[in-house]
């Protein structure tokens, strides 16, 4: 890269300060603006037996829109009257009529309204503006004497100001979505819990604050009434802070860099890393948390928090004697057999596709693939009636038998990667000895290609251990059934104890996933190394 | 040739012996006797009374599910095995950089390759579930909707749900392939590329696909076979409801055969699977074969 001139550096500099200075000058514009926009019923009168232009409906409506002049705002604009006319017939046939009044006002709160409000969001947007503050500072602290030097020159206590005011800006940016997410909480979920009965600890603070808020204190005990009929929406303002701060990091790493682009690219690759690993560990996230909540906390439409209120263990327990350990049992049998008899019948097979020259030799492989094209799946009928006539219905042996064969494909084709990238020179220097190829293969190259045959047992261990579809064909026996087909009895048709079933499912599942997390490295590699060179 | 003498002829074919014992019987017994059922007649009870030549495959034919399954199982196929092609292939390349906290992300990433798929749809069941599903519960405890949604409003709904289920239980098994492909690729090819002035995407197009390639093919030759055969994530999560409007070919012949008692025109189905899953590997090898050659 061709260092840029001194004065390069100072017109990229002074572009990129004057940018970043115009998106923090945006950012308090737009606090000033409002960031919400409420309608909101702030009065409601509803007149039964009153039809439009009677006594009583001029008496009504005198009131209201003395209701109405009552919560003009400091300018002097009244809030806008709806009335609702319903007419009807009633058995009598005599005609009545009520009228419904409404007094909607549009309330915008600006920024700065939100910051002295107290509420979360505007300690959010106070905390957003603390960082633009510190970043600016900073930006000022690091550009100091060294604005005409090239980026690769800077010394660190010049970038490190500039990098961490990149950061505060990214971190104000962030604080934008979370201040919606609260202002949703604040405004929306907290009021209906309240409104249904379920009100969460800090609602009547939170009430008393939004009253002060938006009706200055006039609401008293009505506010959650009023909040019930609050329609909000966010305003342009603030999607264009959203913006204004987006510029801002950008101008800062701009400062900090000078080629923004390996920078983003960074940023991308571990916002991407940090959404992909959220998106993963969810459901397990899930499985825990339900697992140890209550029946009746499982299916709670209001439930209020992220973790169970009381971790319920006795689940474990009640899990216990409903057969788990048998189903467990049952699995691990399975899985053993299976892994045994698949590796016994595979590491020959392997040994001979990897170390001899044979006719058929590629005709075997087809038909190992072939066999792969066949899920037990599509075969179930013809599975079920190979182990009636065999006499392996319903029992764990038939599962055994079926998974190793199953298995069989993975089993060659791991192995055989494992078995070929291993030189044979030392089993050829065995066989020189003396030695039978059987003893060459046992003594010489087993040893040498464990990592691969632990690999391997350990994958077709899981495999059977997570086999569903064959299970729940062939065994019917409550006492045969493995782990995967035994959690279903928890998901009955018309009643699903949530708690029972992930309780179980954890207990299935995190051997497995600690046994795979040990092999990940090298299963990969095999898998590869199997297929390209097939 | 990294290989050792042999002694006698039949010497590899004694080895390969036990390997072949046990899948004859458990595999090529049942693929016969699939073949076998699909031309027989076979009563209530589930004797078989002999054949009667294509009546299964004309009955699985006139089955009034047929025609949506079929075109369910293209779209679970393609969109599944597509996308998370795709975003195995992203994930790989992410996986493959350097960066604080990879070895973690790893361990993290293999997670849905380990779990069970019965327990995975299990979970993701509850996750959309009505009102009190954790996902309405974690989005409004968190303030990201205002109100409960109503994440199955539709069976299409529904199967867009289950396709995204076999997409993230995909993406591990595709990530990791290609990650051992990425892996294998000599830096020096990268090296010259940056000599010769290429930048992300071209290193990415004229290096890292054409050296993933072979990887990547065998991964989407298995997926195609997996996703296809695939069963617990639709079996759990609807059941094909309604009326086999989100039943794939797999679901709808495993009903057929087990409940509705139709053991005929579902091993005809089997067949029909297995020859629609041979023409698509085929076709699928054979193209990108080709490519390679051309």
């Amino acid at each position: 890269m061709r260092p840029n001139t001194p004065e390069v550096v100072r017109r990229a500099n002074a572009l990129a300060l004057i940018a970043a200075l115009l998106c923090a000058a945006l950012v308090v514009a737009c606090l000033c603006l409002p960031l919400y926009s409420f309608s909101a019923t702030v009065f409601a009168k509803k007149s039964g037996n009153t039809f439009v232009g009677d006594e009583k409906y001029k008496e009504v409506r005198a009131e209201v829109e003395a209701e109405a002049r009552a919560r003009a705002d400091a300018a002097g604009t009244l809030p806008e009257i709806v009335e609702n006319v319903t007419e009807r017939t009633n058995s009598k046939g005599e005609k009545t009529s009520m009228v419904a009044f409404e007094v909607r006002q549009v309330m915008r709160r600006s920024g700065w309204q939100f910051i002295a409000s107290g509420l979360p969001g505007g300690k959010l947007l106070l905390a957003a503006l603390i960082a633009l503050v510190l970043a600016l500072i900073l930006l000022g602290a690091g550009l100091a004497g060294a604005f005409e030097t090239d980026w690769p020159a800077l010394p660190g206590g010049k970038r490190r100001p500039r990098q961490i005011a990149a950061a505060l800006g990214l971190i104000a940016l962030i604080l934008v979505p979370v201040f919606m997410m609260s202002c949703n909480l604040s405004f929306s979920r907290h009021i209906k819990l309240a409104a249904d009965g379920f009100p969460k600890p800090g609602t009547d603070a939170l009430l008393h604050k939004l009253d002060a808020f938006l009706y200055g204190g006039t609401a008293g005990e009505n506010t959650l009434n009023l909040m019930g009929g609050v329609n909000y929406r966010p305003t342009w303002a603030l999607y264009g802070m959203l913006a204004a701060l987006a510029g801002f990091t950008f101008c800062g790493v701009l400062l900090a860099d000078g080629h923004p682009g390996a920078t983003m690219a960074r940023a991308l690759l571990y916002a991407f890393i940090i959404a992909l690993c959220a998106l993963i560990l969810y459901p397990y996230y899930v499985m825990v948390i339900t697992g140890f909540r209550s029946n009746a906390e499982t299916t709670d439409m209001y439930f209020q928090h992220l973790l169970p209120t009381k971790w319920v263990w006795s689940n474990l327990s009640d899990i216990i004697n409903r057969g788990v350990p048998r189903y467990l049992l049952n699995s691990l049998l399975l899985s053993v057999g299976a892994t045994a008899i698949a590796l016994l019948c595979g590491i020959p097979a392997a040994y001979a596709m990897a170390r001899m020259n044979f006719a058929g030799k590629k005709a075997f492989l087809g038909f190992v693939i072939m066999s792969q094209m066949f899920s037990p799946v599509v075969l179930l009928v013809g599975i079920s009636r190979l182990m009636n006539s065999l006499g392996l219905n319903d029992t764990v042996w038939g599962l055994m038998f079926i998974n190793a064969a199953f298995n069989q494909a993975f089993a060659i084709w791991l192995l055989r990667g494992t078995f070929v990238s291993i030189s044979s020179e030392m089993e050829q220097a065995a066989c020189i000895d003396g030695c039978s190829t059987v003893s060459a293969m046992l003594r010489v190259l087993l040893p040498m290609a464990a990592p691969g045959i632990v690999t391997t047992l350990i994958f077709v261990f899981i495999n059977a251990w997570n086999e569903y579809t064959i299970s729940t064909v062939l065994i019917s026996t409550a006492a045969n059934k493995p782990i995967t087909v035994g959690i279903t009895q928890f998901s009955s048709f018309n009643m699903i104890e949530w708690q029972y079933l992930f309780a179980a499912a954890l207990v299935a599942t995190i051997p497995v996933v600690i046994l795979f997390m040990c092999i990940e490295k090298h299963l990969a590699a095999g898998l590869t190394a199997g297929g390209v060179k097939g | 040739m990294n290989t050792i003498p042999i002694r006698h002829k039949w010497e590899p074919y004694l080895w390969l012996l036990p390997s072949l014992a046990l899948m004859c019987v458990f595999v090529v017994f049942p693929i016969g006797i699939v073949f076998k059922l699909s031309v027989s007649e076979i009563s209530k009870s589930g004797v078989v009374h002999g054949f009667i030549g294509l009546e299964n495959f004309r009955a699985a034919f006139r089955d009034p599910a047929f025609g949506t399954v079929m075109l369910n199982t293209a779209v679970w196929v393609v969109s599944v095995v597509g996308l998370s092609t795709l975003l195995g292939f992203i994930t790989a390349m992410a996986l493959n950089a350097e960066f604080f906290g990879r070895k973690v992300a790893r361990s993290i990433v293999v997670f849905p390759w380990a779990t069970s798929l019965v327990i995975q749809a299990s979970v993701w069941n509850y996750i959309i579930k009505g009102e009190y599903g954790n996902l309405n519960n974690v989005l409004l405890n968190l303030g990201v909707i205002k109100n409960a949604v109503n994440w199955r409003a539709s069976y299409q709904i529904e199967f867009a749900w289950e396709c995204g289920v076999g997409i993230f239980v995909t993406i591990p098994f595709v990530a990791f392939t290609v990650l051992a492909g990425l892996q294998s690729i000599d830096d020096a090819y990268y090296e010259a590329a940056t000599v010769d002035g290429a930048g992300f995407w071209r290193k990415l197009w004229n290096v890292t696909i054409p050296l993933v390639k072979p990887s990547l093919t065998v991964c989407t030759v298995l997926n195609i076979i997996y996703v296809f055969n695939s069963f617990p994530i639709i079996y759990t999560i609807t059941k094909g409801a309604p009326a086999n409007k989100t039943d794939t070919m797999v679901t709808l012949l495993y009903m057929r055969a087990f409940y509705d008692n139709q053991k005929g025109p579902a091993t005809a189905m089997s067949v029909i699977g297995f020859g629609i899953l041979c023409v698509c590997a085929g076709a699928y090898m054979m193209i990108t074969m080709r490519k390679e050659e051309g």
